[in-house]
């Protein structure tokens, strides 16, 4: 039962991530997106690690997802016509082909992941208080990586986008 | 595990000092800034920079204590203070050009943008935990597109941080896709355990996947064939300050990040020649024939330096194959050597491009007439990356083709390598010597006589990066003592 619940939701979700890539239309490509998230979210659900699944459709189902929708909508792209791969010669595409198609039979054959040890494995992803105390304990300086990340990201928008108004006056 | 957090704040007080000096730049050129001059806005922001560089370089000799820090998340050993140091030194140099070249808006967040990256720079230099190596490299990688992009007076400035910030996103992409397999194989983040992990394994497919990936990430930031298309138009395109920096420390934290985890994460722990290894080569000897190659044909001098630096990352690249047995010296020797005369050689280009153009090889035509001093010190950086006795590029190249050669004799991948590197080397002489003919034989062009003046500052860095050169050139041995 497990098997077949994980092996349904992660092909809906490789559809629907498939679905990002070959749409043409901007907002169709975020709604699968959208579709995307939320198996990722079913999966980890299947790992009983809810706390993830809740704060993947939170933050990105809900907030990053919608910031792209009304991005997309800002800039109101339309679907046009773009170029195909077709120009794609043809011994790059049976190279491709190739390489993929023994990527798959050597994974078939031989790709074992070792299988892990549940009781190893910390449930973190669980429960939310062994989040946070791990997020201000072990993974403390990650964090602050992470907000000062946030920083550069923002003064580089700033100025960035900032209007141009010539520089007669610094010269 | 309780962490304990003195000690961690112990081992990375320099990135401290520089995120703490980055805070303090864009503060106090908001509050007592906003009604100077820009001019002086940026001596001072520049000032304060140099300060908490110089802090930083004081607490990393302070925090030596060898070992690994915070549960394993760290090592503090010799290669981690090496590449801080020389990241600390590649970064006050391109700071310190700062002032005489910048035509640009914004003085303060560019100088805290530079900071932040050299904290980047400097935690990768230590990481043993995938998760901040990662973090680490992004907060390097984040600071060094808005660095590109930041002269809004040039679309080419534009194109240069779109193109750079593409190629990153899709390269940082690859790591994590490679990191989660480690972990998916191993089931830890540290790199101590994972080597351990895949030494009691036995060869997997997913581990040549997760090596393919990481190698991926790897050409990405080394410009090594066929990851390299950003490099000549982001050299081309971005404020020479910022090619500086992404062309010099950016590369030694780079190779000294991905090498430890090529080395101690997913090396041959067995004692064999490593996977990666034959991967390795041949992305090395693309990046030498290609660089070498298409540099001849380029008229654009930044362009010309682009691939210069593609062949030798190939170079570099041979560095992380011998480094298996010989050690990180010789890499870390030749990563640091050519990050100095690559910052030397775009401070004489930013110079110039104050009084003018400085895009086209002809446009340095004179410029030993227009400034002897800038055309000296061009000398010096241009002979040292092409390899010439007694300049540290003569020295570090010596030495990383005589490791290569017995590291499998003539007729292995390395020996075979290093053959071609040599004689490549030769047909990079050509074009480096085409650009110093360009300096001192061809005399300048009507109506761009006229002399440079070159700040103090920028003068003094470009002097300090020469005297480097030839110091390390003629006493080779103590630098490399710090290393090993």
């Amino acid at each position: 039962m497990g098997h077949l619940l994980f092996n349904v939701i992660a092909l809906f979700t490789l559809i629907a991530a498939v679905g990002v890539v070959v749409n043409k239309n901007a907002v169709n490509a975020s709604l699968c997106l959208l579709l995307s998230l939320v198996g990722v979210a079913g999966l980890f659900v299947g790992l009983e690690a809810y706390l993830l699944a809740f704060l993947l459709l939170l933050v990105y189902a809900g907030a990053i997802v919608a910031l792209f929708l009304f991005i997309v909508m800002l800039l109101d792209t339309k679907g046009d016509a773009r170029p195909t791969l077709n120009r794609l010669p043809a011994a790059a595409r049976v190279l491709a082909v190739g390489l993929v198609g023994a990527g798959f039979v050597s994974f078939l054959t031989r790709g074992r992941l070792p299988e892990p040890d549940l009781t190893k494995v910390p449930a973190l992803g669980a429960d939310l208080k062994l989040y946070a105390y791990q997020l201000f304990t072990t993974y403390l300086l990650p964090v602050q990586i992470l907000g000062f990340l946030l920083l550069i990201a923002m003064i580089g928008v700033i100025v960035l986008s900032k209007k141009f108004e010539g520089l007669e006056d610094i010269k | 595990m309780k962490p304990n957090y003195t000690e961690l704040f112990a081992a990375l007080s320099p990135e401290a000092a520089l995120i703490v000096g980055a805070l303090l730049v864009v503060v106090l050129d908001l509050t007592l800034g906003r009604k100077k001059i820009a001019e002086a806005r940026w001596h001072a922001a520049v000032r304060i920079a140099l300060l908490a560089v110089g802090l930083a370089g004081c607490f990393t000799f302070a925090s030596g204590r060898p070992g690994a820090e915070f549960g394993g998340a760290f090592m503090l050993d010799a290669l981690a203070q090496a590449t801080r140091y020389s990241v600390l030194v590649l970064a006050a140099l391109s700071l310190a050009l700062l002032p005489g070249t910048a035509r640009m808006r914004h003085p303060a967040e560019f100088v805290a943008v530079v900071l932040f990256a050299t904290a980047g720079f400097s935690v990768m230099a230590t990481a043993q935990n995938l998760l901040i190596a990662f973090l680490a490299l992004e907060l390097a990688s984040l600071s060094l597109y808005v660095l590109a992009g930041f002269d809004k007076t040039r679309p080419e400035s534009a194109e240069a941080a779109l193109k750079y910030f593409l190629f990153g996103g899709v390269s940082a992409a690859f790591l994590l896709f490679g990191f989660s397999l480690l972990y998916g194989l191993t089931g830890s983040i540290e790199l101590n355990v994972i080597a351990r992990e895949l030494g009691a394994q036995a060869a997997s497919p997913l581990l040549v996947v997760a090596l393919v990936m990481v190698l991926v990430a790897f050409g990405f930031k080394a410009a090594a064939v066929p990851f390299h298309l950003w490099a000549p138009d982001v050299y081309q395109g971005a404020p020479a300050p910022a090619a500086a920096l992404i062309a010099s420390a950016s590369k030694v934290a780079g190779f000294t990040f991905f090498a430890r985890l090529l080395w101690s994460g997913t090396g041959a722990s067995s004692g064999q020649a490593p996977a990666w290894m034959l991967t390795l080569a041949i992305l090395a000897g693309a990046s030498l024939l290609l660089g070498n190659v298409a540099a001849l044909a380029q008229r654009n001098l930044r362009r010309l330096l682009a691939y210069s630096a593609i062949a030798h990352a190939g170079i570099m690249l041979l560095g992380v194959m011998t480094g298996t047995r010989f050690g990180p010296g010789a890499l870390l020797y030749y990563t640091f050597t050519y990050g100095l005369a690559t910052v030397g050689t775009f401070g004489v280009i930013a110079i110039i491009e104050r009084a003018g153009r400085c895009q086209d090889l002809d446009d340095l035509a004179g410029l030993y007439r227009r400034s002897p001093l800038l055309a000296g010190c061009l000398l010096m950086f241009v002979l040292s990356l092409a390899g010439i006795p007694p300049l540290a590029g003569f020295f570090g190249k010596f030495l990383l083709f005589s490791q290569a050669l017995r590291l499998t004799g003539l007729t292995g991948p390395a020996g075979w390598l290093a053959i071609a590197a040599i004689a490549l080397s030769a047909v990079a002489l050509y074009y480096y010597l085409i650009v110093l003919k360009r300096a001192f034989v061809t005399p300048a062009v009507a109506g761009t006589e006229a002399r440079i003046a070159v700040p103090l500052k920028p003068a003094l860095a470009l002097l300090l990066a020469a005297a480097l050169l030839l110091a390390l050139g003629v006493f080779p041995s103590s630098a490399l003592r710090l290393v090993t």
